[in-house]
């Protein structure tokens, strides 16, 4: 890129050699003008060149999150009259940052800009809008989790296509898991409880029969004891897989990824 | 208008005041309040020798130059995914796509010179910064005016005179940046005669203060899972 072509070379040298010339008075050294420019040295080879711009690449499959930074009140809309929908705290229940997905962007009634997101409560699918100082910085995925709720599987993507897919458990007549679009917000491991396997990742679904549950009923994905009662409709609303499958699934799946049950 | 207002650019107004350091209060000043008065005072300070600069490699340059890439990179890139871009003007438009895609041809290339010393990219938090095109664009005038500066503080400290020759091409390109910046805000694109070079340290402190680079959140756990089961 920044190569100096030997015609720009020439020309250079051209250029300042016509210079030394008419500047001069005609003396001996003006004479030598041409000779002295053509014996400077060439321009030093960069040690690197950068290549073409980079063009954004595709945008289709990105969503974004971001961490709740300060302690927010989630309204319904961009206004910091409009109605509470809710309130947000720094940590989930699990003690991890609280990330929220973020779905829309606007600048609101005070002039500031504000940021629609998905939130982790009940009914289920609620959004609201919380200033955009509230929240840290976006982070981006590609990853998206398909969770079948009639062919009993779970199907990973990423930038569309298709990186996993694994057989699931989900919740027994009665402790329906719920249908919805909802987003990963934690990756818990190293605990004592087989149960669960190896890995559990938390989700922003919400159990709407399971509301006296610890932490209030929250659907994780996570491995089990019992990889006999995978395919099946036994849970309380988790989804479950078997610990190979949870693991596979850790090592492909960030926080932040979409997760549609349908 | 020689320059944008820079108190709203970034959280703490680091930015702007490393830039106002820069174009607010240079040398030449320094020089001109001298001739009015304490010429004695300012003969003594320019009589001392400067202070042995800090010993830095060349690695140590570029991957600070990465980082520092990487940083303007993200903003052009996370404008453009967010629709801030698309709202501009065409003219304006253009203007942000282009050095948005240098950007990301600089961030490539330092990687790829780095090779396995380069470090992975750090996390970012522009707040409101890149949210709206006002804000995006004062931001990004003092984002190129600083990246000039920096430049020219670390090339002349380089000890390989091809990544020398290679970091001139990079602050050439910039400069353009900055000027097209300047252009777009509505400021001065050369307001003043020379441009001030910036010690590294000092580039580094005034990212740091900006608070753009944060920490990666930890989003995983070790305690029982409470999930419904």
């Amino acid at each position: 890129m920044r190569r100096w072509p030997v015609p720009a070379a020439l020309a250079t040298a051209a250029v300042v050699a016509l210079a030394a010339g008419s500047a001069g008075s005609g003396g001996p050294a003006d004479r030598d003008g041409p000779r002295a420019a053509a014996a400077l040295p060439a321009p030093v080879t960069p040690a690197f060149t950068p290549g073409p711009p980079v063009a954004l690449a595709a945008g289709r499959h990105v969503s974004r999150w971001a961490v709740v930074r300060r302690p927010a009140t989630a309204r319904s809309a961009p206004d910091p009259s409009a109605a509470v929908v809710a309130r947000l705290g720094v940590r989930t229940p699990e003690g991890t940052p609280n990330p929220v997905a973020v779905v829309a962007r606007r600048t609101g009634a005070d002039g500031r800009p504000w940021v629609r997101v998905r939130l982790a409560i009940l009914p289920n699918g609620s959004t609201g809008w919380v200033p955009r100082t509230a929240l840290g910085g976006y982070n981006a995925v590609r990853t998206q989790l398909h969770v079948d709720l009639r062919r009993l599987r779970a199907t990973l993507t990423r930038s569309g296509r298709t990186v996993l897919r694994v057989p699931v458990a989900v919740g027994a007549p009665g402790w329906d898991t719920p249908p919805g679009t909802f987003y990963v917000r934690n990756r818990l491991s190293r605990y004592r409880s087989p149960a669960y396997g190896p890995v559990a990742f938390g989700t922003s679904a919400r159990s709407p029969t399971a509301t006296d549950w610890p932490a209030g009923g929250f659907v994780g994905i996570h491995g089990t004891d019992r990889p006999d009662l995978v395919p099946g409709r036994v849970s309380h609303g988790c989804i479950r897989m078997r610990n190979a499958d949870i693991r596979a699934l850790a090592r492909l799946m960030p926080v932040g990824t979409p997760v549609v049950i349908a | 208008m020689t320059g944008p207002a820079f108190r709203d650019i970034d959280r703490d107004d680091a930015l702007g005041e490393a830039v106002e350091r820069l174009y607010g209060c240079t040398r030449a000043g320094l020089l001109r309040r001298a001739a009015f008065g304490g010429a004695a005072a300012l003969l003594a300070t320019l009589a001392r020798p400067a202070a042995a600069p800090a010993a830095i490699t060349d690695v140590e340059v570029l991957r600070f130059g990465l980082r520092f890439e990487q940083l303007q990179a993200t903003f052009y890139t996370q404008a453009e995914e967010l629709g801030t871009i698309g709202a501009m003007p065409p003219a304006e438009r253009r203007w942000a796509q282009t050095l948005g895609a240098h950007e990301r041809a600089h961030v490539k290339i330092i990687k790829e010179v780095l090779g396995p010393k380069a470090e992975p990219a750090p996390a970012f938090d522009f707040g409101e910064a890149n949210e709206t095109p006002a804000a995006f664009t004062r931001t990004a005038v003092a984002m190129e005016d600083l990246t000039v500066a920096l430049l020219g503080g670390v090339t002349p400290r380089v000890q390989d005179r091809g990544l020398t020759a290679a970091l001139l091409g990079l602050l050439t390109v910039e400069a353009r940046h900055a000027a097209w910046a300047r252009h777009i805000a509505g400021a001065d694109p050369a307001p003043r005669p020379e441009d001030e070079p910036m010690a590294l340290a000092d580039v580094q402190a005034a990212v740091d203060r900006t608070h753009f680079v944060v920490e990666r959140p930890r989003m995983g756990g070790r305690a029982a899972p409470p999930f419904t089961g």
